[in-house]
């Protein structure tokens, strides 16, 4: 067993920590949420620490322009995924008055 | 430091997944990117942090925050039927995730030999742009005509009649 006191001053080992507990409650979100607009949010936050592990190894392997470089294409890969998927909710919004996942069912058996 | 801003970064998720109020829940996920950029400028990456603030805490989180007041959802809606089964599956299955990652990370020798701190300068947008326009153009363009299509999808997903 390792001691606490490196991860807590931010070695690679506190980075993906940090990473993977913030992609398991995005992940806890999605799920547990009923809200298309919070599932959204928790979305957003599983990307966000696929981010934070990606910019954490690049910068310990000694690579960080590659690493940043990425990130930026990720982001805007994101910034898409955010248009197209709020203009979803807006559409769903306008077809059925709701934005509950629950009361979107029409592909339901 | 990286304690501080990974504490806020984790108070600020978990503040998401149990907020009520969608307006409330949409600024916890300003503090959550915040809190990621504070993590990017650990790492000596001003650049990353910068786009973060920009990009999410700028741009996204305020694309969310005006289609809940378009719609007017500040409040949840009262659920269609009750699913206990699924809160408490998702519950376990998450603690069940973070407890595996949490031991995995913590036995991982790779992970914890590499430092992150110890390398070069902070990264700048000098070296950034070289290496984006010398190594990845093509990517670059592409990336271009991407958001053009998602700008145009989002128009003819939202637009009444086309």
């Amino acid at each position: 067993m390792t001691s606490l006191t490196p991860i807590l001053q931010g070695n690679l080992q506190g980075y993906l920590m940090v990473a993977l507990l913030l992609f398991v409650i995005g992940l806890f979100i999605v799920l547990s949420r009923r809200t298309l607009l919070i599932q959204f949010m928790g979305v957003e936050l599983m990307l966000n620490a696929a981010n934070v592990a990606l910019l954490a190894f690049a910068r310990a392997r000694g690579n960080d322009v590659q690493g940043t470089v990425f990130y930026l294409f990720i982001i805007a890969v994101a910034a898409c995924e955010a248009a197209v998927g709020l203009g979803l909710v807006v559409g769903l919004f306008r077809l059925r008055q709701t934005t509950d996942s629950d009361r979107a069912d029409a592909l339901k058996l | 430091m990286f304690a501080i801003f990974a504490l806020i970064t984790l108070l600020g998720a978990l503040s998401v997944a149990f907020q009520k109020n969608l307006v409330i829940a949409g600024l916890c996920m300003v503090v959550t990117f915040f809190g990621v950029a504070g993590l990017y400028l650990m790492l000596s990456n001003p650049v990353a942090a910068a786009l973060q603030i920009i990009v999410y805490s700028g741009a996204i989180v305020v694309l969310v925050l005006f289609v809940i007041m378009l719609l007017n959802a500040h409040e949840e809606e009262a659920a269609a039927r009750t699913h206990p089964v699924q809160r408490w599956g998702s519950a376990a299955a998450a603690l069940v995730l973070a407890a595996g990652a949490v031991k995995v990370v913590l036995s991982s020798g790779f992970a914890s030999a590499m430092r992150p701190m110890d390398i070069k300068g902070p990264m700048d947008l000098n070296r950034l742009g070289i290496e984006l326009f010398r190594g990845h153009l093509v990517a670059f363009e592409v990336v271009g005509l991407l958001l053009l299509a998602a700008m145009i999808g989002a128009v003819a997903l939202v637009k009444k009649d086309l």
